[in-house]
């Protein structure tokens, strides 16, 4: 399995490390217990296409945000994560 | 205040032989020397200042940072990619104590410096051989055609973090550099000592 760093171009996934589900985002302050368990400890357990966070610690240092299909392996898009940063290198 | 009075010491000084290692006969396919005394310096520009950083790069190095996986010769250093908005500035031995404090005007206000000089050992690989033995460590295709002279990559050989780039040619083949962890420069000398030896190594160590 290769993964397409948008910094340094393609590489092995050994040098990236999973992140888990990117699709989570923090709830308000005031949502709730209910809202934070969810946030917390809920995953769906995706068949196809999931947006996921990973992480190039053995090239770029870079979080990036990928979508991938679990059942094929094949990632449809890699982008840096916002705030990562620079803009996508051209390769 | 007690006066104190520290020798350096290489990372590599236990691990690094000179002289022939492994396959003995005929020229060595390729040669791994240790380059000391080199000053280095990690440069990540603030936030949204990647435009000061590339103008204060080309003020004082003559060139552009590299904003690509690049190693460039700029005027006393090479700057050399190491992630997105950030490069190392890698100068010579002996270039001067001031290498600190230049860095330190230009770059006030537009990125941040860390100085990574006793923190990183530096190899240099050449030789005939020196992609044969890269192949079987280094995930990254080297072929002349997808990395010309220049180009650099920060990736991982036998699962430790490296910058690896390309230099000119010399009369024996292709040059390459690396830089490594000081503390993990020991394991990947010989890990490259092992994979280097059914070509037979020349192994030495001269200031870079
Ligand atoms: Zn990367």
């Amino acid at each position: 399995m290769r993964i397409n760093c948008p910094f340094c171009g393609p590489r092995e996934n050994g040098e990236f490390t999973y992140l888990g589900d990117a699709k989570p985002v923090r709830p308000e302050g005031g949502a709730g217990e209910e809202a934070f368990y969810d946030y917390v400890y809920l995953r769906d357990n995706v068949a196809g296409e999931m947006s996921e966070w990973w992480y190039h610690g053995g090239g770029c240092r870079s979080w990036l945000k990928a979508v991938r299909n679990t059942v094929t392996h094949e990632f449809l898009s890699v982008e840096a994560a916002p705030g990562a940063g620079g803009k996508a290198v051209q390769k | 205040m007690a006066d104190f009075s520290w020798t350096p010491v290489s990372p590599l000084q236990a691990a690094l032989k000179p002289g022939r290692l492994g396959e003995k006969s005929g020229p060595a396919g390729l040669k791994l020397t240790e380059l000391t005394g080199f000053s280095l310096m990690q440069v990540q520009a603030r936030r949204g200042r990647w435009a000061e950083t590339e103008a204060a790069a080309q003020g004082l190095f003559g060139v552009s940072a590299p904003a690509n996986p690049a190693a460039v010769e700029g005027s006393g250093a090479t700057l050399v990619w190491s992630g997105p908005q950030q490069f190392l500035a890698l100068f010579p031995a002996g270039y001067g104590a001031d290498w600190e404090k230049r860095l330190a005007d230009a770059f006030a206000g537009s990125a941040s410096l860390s100085d990574q000089t006793g923190g990183r050992a530096m190899i240099r690989i050449q030789g005939a051989r020196a992609r044969d033995m890269l192949a079987k460590v280094c995930s990254v295709d080297l072929h002349p055609r997808a990395f010309a002279t220049g180009a650099a990559a920060a990736t991982s050989v036998d699962h430790t973090g490296v910058n690896l780039w390309r230099r000119a040619d010399d009369a024996e083949g292709a040059v390459f550099d690396l830089i490594v962890f000081s503390t993990f420069a020991g394991s990947l000398w010989h890990t490259l000592v092992d994979h280097a030896a059914e070509f037979g190594v020349e192994a030495g160590r001269h200031p870079a």
